[in-house]
């Protein structure tokens, strides 16, 4: 099985927490936290099992972003969300070095959410006009006041 | 271009975003030496309507609607994926005739968005008159669909827990006659099209995507089944009623344009065998789930469903905080991890095949842009 | 006339007349084979085409060019003005000129030149230069590479449309379009150089940059290629040379292969029209059946098959004639 396979290459990383998921209710059949920091190499076992990155996202909470990973696979259905608690003022940790794929997804969270990734060759905009001067999925923001 | 001087080798062209063949307001920034493609950055956003956002400032019905409004022209597929998250935050039950319907609806829609591709596709390529024919048989479609879902394009037709309203004779029958139809067409297309030497020339070993590009760019739909990974949600990840059917998941071998180009077609054929069969087995039954609740609000929690939609897999990110509003909704649209492998893609082809290229992608930019 | 006659001499008095009657028929020809081509392509797309104005849309083409009189000419800034100008002017007059040796008819032509063929290629060949200025003069990227592709293909296809045109002049012994049409008494040029007449069709199609081969105006790729920068009357007048050239190219292929003016019982000069619409049937056909060929393709295909096809036709037409 390729839950057990991921499991076990990431056994070595000692993450904050492997667990299977209740695929029926959250359509995860294991969810991760790992720490920022460690995503690369997460990164890097998830695809030495044949994973591919199929959506990056963040969600702003209080006390921090929490960025979403989702990997799914080509060969066995096995989706794997992976978290990583971002505190507010940090930087993520890019990975597309390991998926060049991320590039895109990681800038359009930068461009929504004001999040930094470091290391990220190419952080610009992707989705708002270069010169805006907000993050629109943050909660703070105000749509009234970004239209005036 | 004069004032860059003559010492310099390269020069900018700006494709798009009015472009006739970038399918929308999709802008890429070529850098070119004479014909020949060095660097190619797309840009995008230019449709940004923040889909994201509006779904964090209303309630989980009144999103539905912009669920027909990211990919217009596989609208139902959109509907469905939204529909399936949240009824699985809510634990609904969709009763086996409705899934029959969403089958038929959407497998409709995925076709009549194929076929728009192929036309336009061919179009790109300099053929003026398939998308004209193809435009012909999804007028059919266009008007089947109508009767039931009560519009042509952006279709706003599943809700939580079924569908609202039931599927008549004349429909089920007006479906019948038009696979009839779209078969003897598809020979057609084969003479004019498949067989026709130019275009063998213009799509062979022309941009080919590995099997390992697939891998780290989280392609999905056509584009990896033109390179011939087997990989189908309806197939790996059954949902609603496909595992009740019998198809076949068309691969191509290379991964080149005509690869991408038979799968596609291939597709519309696998599709019209699905519905043939959902027709034929077509339960009796309610279309709605009972106790759907009138207000809705989940409980805690977050959910991801997807969905093979025309492109590749719509994925539908739900995070629900148990209010009346979502907390977050991501849309994983197909066309944006899609058109990132393009920049790799395009080194070193002329701008014909850059176009041969996006149009094989079948991108739909306002569901990048979102 | 006889006034004319009087005051010019014969010989003066009939070209003013023939051009006259040259720019009469280019403009009616183009008005007729832009509705032909319209009605052409909406039947072969499920689509009945204009139909509002007049008999099945047939003065639409000149509610078209009353329009397209009237609109305002655009100069965008920044072209080189002069040649901007002056290349719709370059690309019409050469195609004017081609219609003084082509004979109609029997007595219908305006001057029969020993150097007919010749001149009419001259001619042609003029057109990639009013191209190039136009291209090169409206300062916009899609315009230079749809000029620079044109001179590139427009070259390339040249020769080979050559080679092919001289087997039936070696066959004839003469440049003078009117003796080629007198040695068809017996049989056609196709029946007896049927490879020279499908390649020459096919340069053809390339020389007056049509679909498949439409690469100097793609577009999906240039956007409108050369004219992308014209507006109004001016790019009337590209349109117009296109159609007209399409007439010219058509016209030699009736000329070398078709018998001309040859038939029974009509009166040559309708002959001579009917085989030629014919042809321009043919290559809109092409145009609303083929996709469209890469440039590179193209280029290759040139060089690579047709030059060599043409010459061996060549070699093999004087092989036979020495032998003979």
């Amino acid at each position: 099985m390729l839950k057990d396979e991921i499991s076990k290459a990431l056994a070595p990383l000692k993450l904050e927490r492997v667990e299977p998921g209740d695929y029926d209710k959250t359509g995860y059949h294991l969810e991760v936290d790992a720490a920022p920091e460690q995503m690369p190499e997460v990164a890097q076992a998830l695809k030495s099992t044949g994973c591919f990155l199929d959506s990056l996202t963040a969600l702003d909470f209080p006390e921090a972003f929490h960025v979403v990973y989702h990997f799914s696979s080509f060969r066995e259905l096995c989706r794997t969300a992976v978290k990583a608690k971002v505190p507010k003022g940090k930087a993520a940790v890019t990975i597309c070095r390991v998926y060049p794929g991320a590039n895109w997804y990681e800038r359009e969270v930068y461009d929504l959410f004001g999040l930094k990734f470091t290391g990220h060759p190419d952080l610009r905009r992707i989705l708002l006009p270069f010169d805006a001067d907000f993050h629109p999925l943050r909660k703070v923001f105000e749509t009234e006041k970004a239209d005036a | 271009m004069l004032e860059r001087g003559l010492e310099e080798k390269t020069y900018v062209l700006n494709l798009g975003p009015q472009h006739p063949s970038t399918h929308g307001v999709l802008r890429v920034e070529l850098e070119m030496e004479g014909e020949f493609i060095t660097k190619a950055d797309p840009d995008i956003g230019y449709g940004h309507r923040g889909h994201e956002h509006m779904a964090e400032n209303r309630n989980y019905q009144q999103f539905l609607p912009n669920l027909g409004r990211v990919d217009y022209l596989h609208a139902l597929a959109y509907n469905q994926c939204y529909c399936m998250a949240v009824e699985k935050l809510l634990g609904l039950k969709v009763p086996e005739r409705a899934e029959f319907i969403r089958v038929i609806t959407g497998e409709m829609n995925r076709i009549s968005s194929h076929l728009l591709w192929l036309g336009a596709y061919l179009l790109d390529l300099g053929a003026f008159t398939p998308i004209l024919y193809c435009f012909d048989d999804r007028e059919h479609i266009l008007d089947l669909l109508d009767r039931v879902t009560g519009s042509r394009l952006t279709y706003c037709y599943y809700r939580f827990g079924g569908v609202p309203q039931d599927i008549d004779e004349e429909f089920v029958a007006g479906t019948r006659e038009f696979i009839k139809r779209l078969r003897t067409r598809f020979r057609d297309y084969d003479n004019l099209v498949t067989k026709n030497v130019i275009f063998i020339h213009r799509t062979r070993d022309v941009g080919i995507i590995t099997q390992e590009q697939c891998l780290e760019y989280g392609l999905t739909g056509p584009m990896v089944r033109g390179s011939g990974i087997p990989y189908d949600i309806r197939r790996s990840e059954p949902y609603s009623a496909y595992p009740l059917f019998d198809f076949e998941i068309p691969i191509g071998s290379k991964g080149d344009i005509l690869d991408r180009y038979l799968v596609r077609v291939k597709e519309m054929e696998q599709s019209l065998r699905i519905i043939e069969q959902a027709l034929n087995k077509l339960p009796e039954g309610p279309i709605m789930a009972e106790k759907v609740p009138k207000r809705i609000k989940p409980a805690e929690g977050e959910v991801y469903a997807a969905v093979e939609a025309a492109r590749g897999e719509f994925g539908c990110y739900v995070v629900s905080q148990g209010e009346v509003k979502p907390y977050r909704i991501k849309l994983r649209v197909p066309s944006f991890a899609n058109l990132s492998i393009l920049p790799e893609l395009s080194v070193d082809t002329l701008v014909a095949d850059l176009v041969a290229i996006l149009g094989s992608i079948d991108v739909v930019v306002p569901e990048i842009d979102r | 006339m006889e006034f004319l006659t009087q005051m010019l001499g014969a010989d003066v008095a009939r070209m003013v007349v023939g051009l006259i009657a040259i720019i009469a028929l280019v403009s009616v020809n183009a008005l007729f084979l832009i509705w032909m081509e319209r009605k052409v392509a909406a039947h072969m797309q499920l689509r009945p085409g204009p139909m509002e104005v007049g008999w099945h849309g047939a003065v639409q083409t000149v509610a078209d060019a009353v329009k397209l009189m009237g609109k305002e000419l655009i100069t965008p800034t920044d072209v080189d003005r002069p040649v901007y100008h002056l290349a719709p002017i370059v690309i019409f007059l050469p195609v004017l000129l081609s219609f003084l040796v082509i004979p109609f008819s029997q007595t219908l032509i305006i001057r029969d030149m020993n150097v007919g063929v010749l001149l009419i290629l001259a001619f042609a060949s003029l057109t990639v230069l009013a191209i190039l200025m136009a291209g090169w003069a409206s300062n916009n990227k899609y315009s230079v590479l749809g000029a620079i592709r044109s001179v590139a293909q427009t070259v390339a296809y040249e020769i080979p449309l050559l080679i092919t045109l001289m087997s039936p002049i070696l066959m004839v012994g003469s440049f003078s379009l009117a003796d080629i049409v007198a040695a068809q008494e017996r049989y056609w040029f196709v029946l007896t150089q049927p490879l020279a007449f499908i390649l020459y069709i096919v340069c053809a199609t390339a020389e007056t940059n049509r679909a498949p081969f439409d690469l100097p105006e793609a577009e999906s790729e240039l956007v409108a290629g050369f004219h992308t920068e014209y507006s109004g009357m001016k790019f009337g007048l590209f349109f117009l040379a296109e159609y007209t050239n399409m007439f010219i190219v058509s016209a030699l292929a009736t000329i070398f292969f078709l018998g001309g003016w040859r038939g029974p019982f009509l009166p040559g000069i309708f002959w001579f029209l009917i085989k030629v619409y014919a042809i321009i049937f043919l290559l809109m056909w092409f145009r609303w059946t083929f996709p469209r060929v890469r440039f590179d393709q193209l280029i290759t295909f040139a060089w690579k098959i047709l030059i060599p096809l043409a010459f061996a036709n060549l070699l093999i037409t004087a092989l036979i004639m020495k032998l003979r």
